[in-house]
Order: C-alpha cells, then sequence, then structure tokens
C-alpha cells in the first residue's frame, strides 16, 4: 500500500472557459473502458472499437445535457428579466 | 517546504483499527487542494487549513469525494473515487490531501489518508480544475493493497 513519488493523478485546467464535451467524454470513456496490454489482439481490437462507439455516444449526450442546461439557464434569467443575459445564453 | 506523495503512516494504523470505511455512501471523504508553500508527506496526520489554496469557487475543506466501494482483482483489493471539479474556478494548487470526515470508531474529522503531488503549480483561470484519478484496476488504482 504505497503510491510512487511521481505524480498519479491527472489534474486538468481551463482559462477563461470550461471543460469541453470531447475533454469530458475523453476523461469518461478512459473510466468506463480499460483495455489492458496483455489483452488478445482480437479482444483489444474489439474493446477499441466499442470504446469509439462510446465516445461518440457520450459526446452526444453530453452535448444534449449541455443545451438543456442552458435552456433551463436561458429560462431563469428570462423569468428574472435579464433579456439580454438570456439571449448570450442562448447564442452560446 | 513540499508535498511528497505518499499513503500516510497514521492512515494504515487506523485501517487496521477499522476507522474507515469505502464503501460508496459510507464515509465522507473531501479532497483538500494545497499550494507549494505547504509541507505535507507520509507523516501528515490531518486535514489542516495551513497553506490550503484560497481562490474563486474553493471553500476551506475542499470538496467531497465520491468513493467506488472496493472491490478485487486477482489478489489486490483496490477502490477508486470519482473524478472532482472546481468548477468557474480561480485555482492555483500543487498538491493535496484526501482525508476522512467521519472516522469510523475515531474521535477525529479530519484523518489524512493520502497526499497528493500534482508535480507542479496546475492553475485554473476562471475555468475548471479538474482531479482525475487513475484507472480502477489493481495495478492503477489510487488505492490498493496488494
Amino acid at each position: 500500500m504505497e503510491l510512487p513519488k511521481t505524480p498519479i493523478v491527472k489534474v486538468m485546467t481551463t482559462s477563461g472557459r470550461g471543460a469541453t464535451v470531447d475533454e469530458i467524454a475523453d476523461r469518461c470513456v478512459k473510466n468506463m473502458i480499460h483495455i489492458a496490454d496483455s489483452a488478445h489482439p482480437e479482444v483489444s481490437r474489439q474493446a477499441r472499437e466499442f470504446e469509439k462507439q462510446i465516445l461518440a455516444m457520450l459526446k452526444v449526450y453530453l452535448t444534449q445535457a449541455a443545451a438543456g442546461e442552458r435552456t433551463t439557464i436561458y429560462n431563469v434569467l428570462l423569468n428574472a428579466g435579464q433579456h439580454e443575459l438570456a439571449e448570450m445564453i442562448r447564442k452560446l | 517546504m513540499a508535498i511528497t506523495q505518499a499513503i500516510c503512516t497514521s492512515f494504515k494504523v487506523e485501517l487496521m483499527g477499522g476507522q474507515h470505511d469505502f464503501r460508496t455512501g459510507a464515509d465522507a471523504m473531501k479532497v483538500a487542494l494545497y499550494t507549494s508553500s505547504a509541507t505535507l508527506g507520509p507523516t501528515t496526520t490531518d486535514y489542516s487549513a495551513t497553506n490550503e489554496v484560497a481562490g474563486t469557487a474553493y471553500v476551506a475543506g475542499g470538496a467531497a469525494l465520491t468513493q467506488v466501494t472496493p472491490i478485487s482483482s486477482g489478489t489486490t483489493a483496490f477502490t477508486d473515487f470519482a473524478d472532482v471539479t472546481w468548477a468557474a474556478s480561480t485555482i492555483t494548487a500543487r498538491g493535496a490531501i484526501i482525508y476522512n470526515t467521519e472516522t469510523d470508531g475515531g474521535s477525529g474529522t479530519t484523518e489524512a489518508i493520502a497526499v497528493l503531488d500534482f508535480g507542479g503549480d496546475k492553475i485554473s483561470t476562471a475555468g475548471d480544475f479538474t482531479i482525475t484519478f487513475p484507472a480502477a484496476d489493481a495495478s492503477n488504482a489510487i488505492l490498493r493493497i496488494a
């Protein structure tokens, strides 16, 4: 039960923006699918194909989630009388 | 002043005393961020606010972690945490402490588990600051007992 002296976690930061759908999807798929270096080549190939399909699907749904969140924020701002801000959010 | 990545020695003792429960929804664990001025390592026993990060969207004490119930593969048991993000933050951090806020059978609420070194200052400016834990398997998971 020890940790290596070199960093074991990855830290990802952004400046002036949030993480993109692509960045989050990449992180997500790496948490979902692990392919052992020792895996049989055919198993590895199938797993990587599966990984690609999952990644593509994740991007679609994450994009929808982001759009849904923007719609919610748009309506919150609209209901608060902040029409200009609401439009800015809608146009993101 | 240095941050040395390690499993805290006090945690190993507490683990043998049954004072930590890593199952999902069990003990509430957190991760706190520190500046390069902090001195942290295997002898760290508790969360401390000394040299803890201060910045937009960062609350003292750090962020809650979501545990993944421990499992085994071969002869190795391991556990994992969900990635954690400080959104819309302005943060400069060099390392972190994972700690338990409700030690089972113990009296403390700040018991350190592990010290993480980021390898350099990591900076978010009005952006996201995300810690990604390693793959949850017998060779890479953040906490493993072989």
